[in-house]
């Protein structure tokens, strides 16, 4: 009885084991005042029981041997925002059920470091065996604060055996996180470049060309007002450029930025970039005065036609995107000549997981080269893949090959020049003085 | 027996909504004073709050959230007061509650939304205007809607979802027998002596209504002085309301923020308290002023303006909510829509297909909260509401269980849920169903509480007086006669109470980690996606999945009443409530 109700909870596929719980409050309404109180009573109690219970029975099965029927549970927390990425882990979800039976749960987040604050509130209130994170999709600062409140279950990734596919000795991008070392808490997932994309017939009916250096998208944006912005640096994509800007505008410094960030590092590069900022500010989007707090918000409004001109760190979402009417058919997407910034992003294991076994068999599954090529397929999602082609058996490296090409999609012929991350000190030394000259901007 | 019971499920009622919110209070505080032992701060102090006033923005903050708490409720206040005066005699009156109601049963998140589709620089009104003028770039900003610095559109977009509200309550207090008879008097009295209707309205039925509504709209104040949802989606960022700011910091990388989020979760509670102080103190000078002209003997009450007014809003709704329905529904089939065409190049079902693929699961949650959380709060109300008649409370200790009824509603949802969560955490860690079940509790419990209470008191007792002159016990007095004749009421309240835990997104968020998807918390994250015509769909479904318990409300009595014969009761209430609720 428990255990039917409890498959009911955890898996509303199944619900309708439930019946036997949920249905008798309404009508037990015509039996009489005590059952009905009792009902009142038990039914929240039962509640408790019983997702108590599913905790436990999820770490048991990790215990079990192969042969039980329990299935155990990994819950991946990752930003839901982009359907293509949904799409992906639904994909990954039936797979991992069939071959490995276990049940992937994709838990969609608005912003990452939700999944962040909930493994800190479970730390601070003594949780540390029956986590509700597992596995969780981060890079970056959100891994800096990880790391640094020791959130991340340690040297878990060499066990992998699809790990060595990366080629992790010759490929330093595959164990550092801007700047900041792995340690084995993170296996690299996929790799993003910065591109920038526009509306072609917007530019048309302006007369003017998309901008192709910094210098240039400044002088655009000053005879075009308001089709151009970028979202504040708390967003990724606020902060990725900015680091673009600064990095361009220091061409002079650009060791600077490959070393943890110092007062004098930091007040050499940014005169350059607030001359640039006050200036383009006022001619942005909203004349400036509102920024978006999320980057995926610059597509809707490309979409929309408010914007021009914005960029992304996902090449392939352009065209995939307009594939799903989400962008118009005259967007075209180009990297500048100033070079794109790019980085790796990466899945993390909580120290608190009750399902490190089935986890670890999940992100081994990720970074075999079928569940990777699959990724990297523009129709699918379209991100980079990490592995190593040229360790890569002739057969797997086939299942790469790039499909038709779309219109809207990167010219990938064309030679681009990659511009490392800087050091993660950087990250919040440029927000901090970003915000502290612009507003907090909430 | 009987009694007992329902006394007990009174207590149960007090405890289940003051614990947690107690206990929410009590995970703030702690870390505003500086004790947060998680990133080890164990110390108690005062430098927190310091730090929280001298960010440069914070009084700007403060001074948002004020402005479009306040502005909006008395906003909503005088527009709903305008439509009654002018048409609280007319017929249409339940023509226009049904016109309103689309606002009432829709969450926060999805009108926030919907607003943006009709009003943004490339929405519904910019293409008519720009289609007029010949223009083929969308303006690109710098109008007053949406983000303008002053919160116009999040005063505009509040008070749009208030008014409905406040006039749905003023007329559940205007429907009770008793009033309606006092009413009813006063206006022929009013007539008599010559006054215009709108004069009868201001100055004989808004005095005798108010105390009894004062109390929702005070929740409606504190309610609009600490939303998030609207001013995130709708109102600036340089900066933006406190509450906005709040949910920022407690989300913030740097886990530190968290003691700032926390200070400033206390100072949202004395925002809230101050908005109520300025609310009571508007009272006290309009009452002063309207004594005087109360007696002044005149007999027009700036007639034309105030019926002006009555019906432009009306028509505004009508406008309104006609656009958003249009753009809504063709936004979620469409394929390339290219400004400013008023008309898709083409429809297509891929975007449905997408959602209903993602939403399945997130449905059947939605769906098992809700009716889990309504049933059972339903169940709790009625015995209380049962236990107030059969063991009356003193006058004192009835007024403070009223407050406390309305005391979720009273402090500011921010700053509560996230000192729930954390005491959650210490208290059965992995019971994530029953977490959620009790932060859906908190909310829907008022509202079911203030929907049944009406019906109670419009109950006219004679029929309990002659059942139990009969010989029946309270219970059978309770089941047999009450119950029927009330049900009606009984499944407008339970559909209320889905409806209310349907549009949960804080609370179904922090409460279950994000454990439990519901279609609510999925479509407030594809809000902050990328693509327009998913958010549309979202935005479709959880307009109607409210609707689908109202429309049940409507159904079932139908059908139980057939199968019953003959209850008089029902039929005579279900006919005259359904003028009240119109949903």
């Amino acid at each position: 009885m428990i255990r039917n109700s409890l498959a009911g909870f955890l898996l509303p596929t199944t619900a309708l084991s439930l019946s036997t719980n949920t249905l008798p409050l309404p009508v037990s309404a015509f039996l009489g005042p005590w059952l009905l109180l009792a009902l009142l009573v038990v039914a929240p109690l039962s509640l408790a029981a019983v997702s108590n219970s599913a905790g436990q029975s999820t770490s048991q099965s990790t215990t079990a041997d192969g042969g039980t029927r329990k299935v155990p549970i990994v819950r991946f927390h990752a930003w839901g925002g982009s359907a293509q990425v949904n799409g992906y882990l639904q994909w990954v979800a039936e797979q991992v059920k069939q071959r490995f039976n276990i049940e992937l749960q994709h838990i969609k987040l608005a912003d990452t470091s939700d999944a962040v604050s909930r493994v800190l509130a479970e730390k601070a209130a003594g949780n540390h065996h029956n986590g509700s994170v597992d596995l969780i999709w981060i890079n970056g600062e959100n891994f800096a604060a990880m790391k640094k409140h020791n959130l991340l279950s340690r040297a878990w990734v060499e066990e992998l055996e699809n790990f060595a596919l990366t080629n992790p000795r010759y490929n330093t991008a595959m164990t550092t996180d801007f700047g900041e070392a792995t340690l084995g808490m993170e296996a690299p997932w996929g790799k993003a470049s910065m591109v920038f994309y526009y509306r072609s017939a917007h530019m048309k009916s302006l007369g003017l060309m998309p901008p192709n250096t910094i210098r240039d998208l400044l002088r655009f944006s000053q005879k075009a007002p308001g089709h151009f912005t970028y979202p504040v640096p708390s967003d990724y994509l606020g902060i990725s450029f900015i680091k673009f800007a600064v990095i361009v505008l220091n061409r002079e410094h650009q060791s600077l930025f490959y070393q943890p960030v110092t007062a004098e590092s930091l007040q050499t590069v940014l005169p350059a970039l607030w001359a640039y900022l006050d200036a383009l500010h006022p001619t942005m989007w909203q004349a400036g005065n509102y920024m978006l707090r999320q980057a995926s918000q610059l597509q809707r409004l490309v979409s929309t036609g408010e914007l021009t001109l914005a960029f992304s760190f996902t090449a392939s979402e352009i065209p995939s995107a307009v594939t799903r009417f989400d962008l118009p058919e005259d967007v075209r997407t180009y990297v500048m000549q100033d070079g794109s910034l790019a980085n790796v992003h990466f899945i993390g294991l909580t120290y608190n997981s009750s399902n490190t076994e089935a986890a670890k068999t999940i992100v081994n599954f990720l970074l075999s080269p079928e569940a990777q090529a699959e990724k990297q397929k523009l129709a699918v999602w379209g991100d980079d893949t990490v592995l190593d082609m040229s360790i890569l058996p002739k057969g797997q490296q086939a299942l790469f090959e790039n499909d038709t090409i779309h219109d809207s999609a990167l010219d990938k012929s064309q030679q681009t020049m990659l511009l490392p991350e800087p050091h993660a000190s950087w990250t919040d030394a440029l927000r901090d003085a970003w915000y502290a000259r612009y507003g907090a901007r909430y | 027996m009987f009694a007992q019971t329902t006394l007990i499920t009174r207590w149960c009622l007090l405890l289940l909504l003051c614990i947690p919110v107690l206990a929410g209070l009590v995970g703030v505080v702690f870390p505003a004073l500086g004790y947060f032992p998680a990133i080890g701060a164990n110390t108690f102090s005062t430098a927190v709050f310091i730090a929280l006033f001298s960010l440069d923005d914070v009084w700007q903050m403060i001074w948002l959230s004020l402005f479009t708490g306040l502005g909006s409720t008395l906003v909503a206040i005088a527009g709903a007061f305008f439509i009654l005066a002018t048409f609280y005699q007319s017929a249409m009156l339940g023509k226009i509650q049904g016109i309103l109601s689309p606002f009432l049963v829709f969450p926060h998140a999805a009108a926030a939304i919907a607003l943006l589709f009709a009003f943004s620089p490339s929405g519904l009104f910019a293409r008519i205007a720009a289609y007029a003028s010949d223009v083929s770039l969308p303006s690109s900003g710098g109008g007053v809607f949406p983000y303008d610095a002053f919160g116009i559109s999040v005063l505009f977009a509040l008070s749009l979802k208030e008014l409905p509200f406040i006039i749905l309550m003023a007329l559940s207090v205007m429907s009770q027998p008793l009033m309606q008879k006092k009413l009813t008097g006063f206006a022929k009295v009013g007539t008599t002596l010559g006054y215009s209707p709108v004069a009868c309205f201001f100055k004989l039925v808004v005095p005798a209504i108010f105390a009894q509504i004062k109390l929702p709209i005070l929740a409606v104040l504190v309610f609009a002085t600490s939303n998030v949802e609207i001013p995130l989606i709708l109102g600036p960022n340089n900066p933006s309301t406190l509450a906005v700011a709040i949910m920022h910091w407690f989300n913030h990388i740097d886990l530190s923020m968290r003691l700032l989020a926390s200070s400033a979760a206390v100072v949202q509670i004395a925002v809230s308290a101050v908005a109520l102080l300025l609310f009571l103190g508007i009272e006290c000078i309009t009452k002063h002023i309207g004594k005087r002209s109360l007696v002044s003997g005149k007999r027009q009450f700036v007639d034309g303006a105030v019926q002006m007014f009555g019906v432009a809003i009306i028509a505004f709704y009508v406008i309104l909510i006609s656009a958003v329905v249009y753009i809504v529904l063709t936004y979620s089939v469409a394929t390339q829509w290219p400004f400013p065409a008023l008309f898709p190049d083409g429809l297509t079902l891929l975007h449905w297909e997408t959602a209903v693929g993602a939403l399945a699961a997130p449905l059947m949650n939605t769906v098992l909260l809700g009716v889990g959380v309504s049933t059972s709060s339903l169940i709790l109300v009625l015995f209380t509401l049962e236990s107030e008649q059969l063991r009356p409370a003193s006058t004192y200790a009835a007024k403070a269980f009223t407050l406390s009824v309305f005391f979720p509603l009273l402090v500011p949802g921010v700053a509560f849920l996230y000192g729930l969560v954390w005491f959650q955490q210490l208290v059965l860690q992995s019971a994530v169903w029953f977490h959620t079940y009790i932060a859906h509790m908190v909310y829907v419990v008022p509202y079911v509480f203030l929907s049944m209470a009406v019906a109670y008191r419009k109950f006219d007792n004679r029929y309990a007086m002659v059942a139990q002159s009969m010989g029946k016990t309270p219970w059978q007095v309770f089941f047999q006669v009450k119950l029927p004749s009330m049900l009606y009421s009984i499944v407008v309240a339970w559909a209320l109470g889905l409806a209310i835990s349907f549009s949960q997104y804080l609370p179904t968020l922090l409460a279950s980690g994000g454990t439990i998807p519901t279609v609510t918390t999925e479509a407030v994250a594809s809000a902050s996606g990328s693509s327009t015509r998913l958010t549309a769909v979202f935005v479709i479904i959880q307009a109607v999945l409210p609707l689908i318990g109202f429309v049940i409300a409507w159904c079932v009595p139908a059908i139980v009443v057939k199968t019953r014969g003959k209850s008089a009761p029902a039929l005579k209430d279900k006919s005259r409530k359904g003028v009240l609720h119109g949903a």
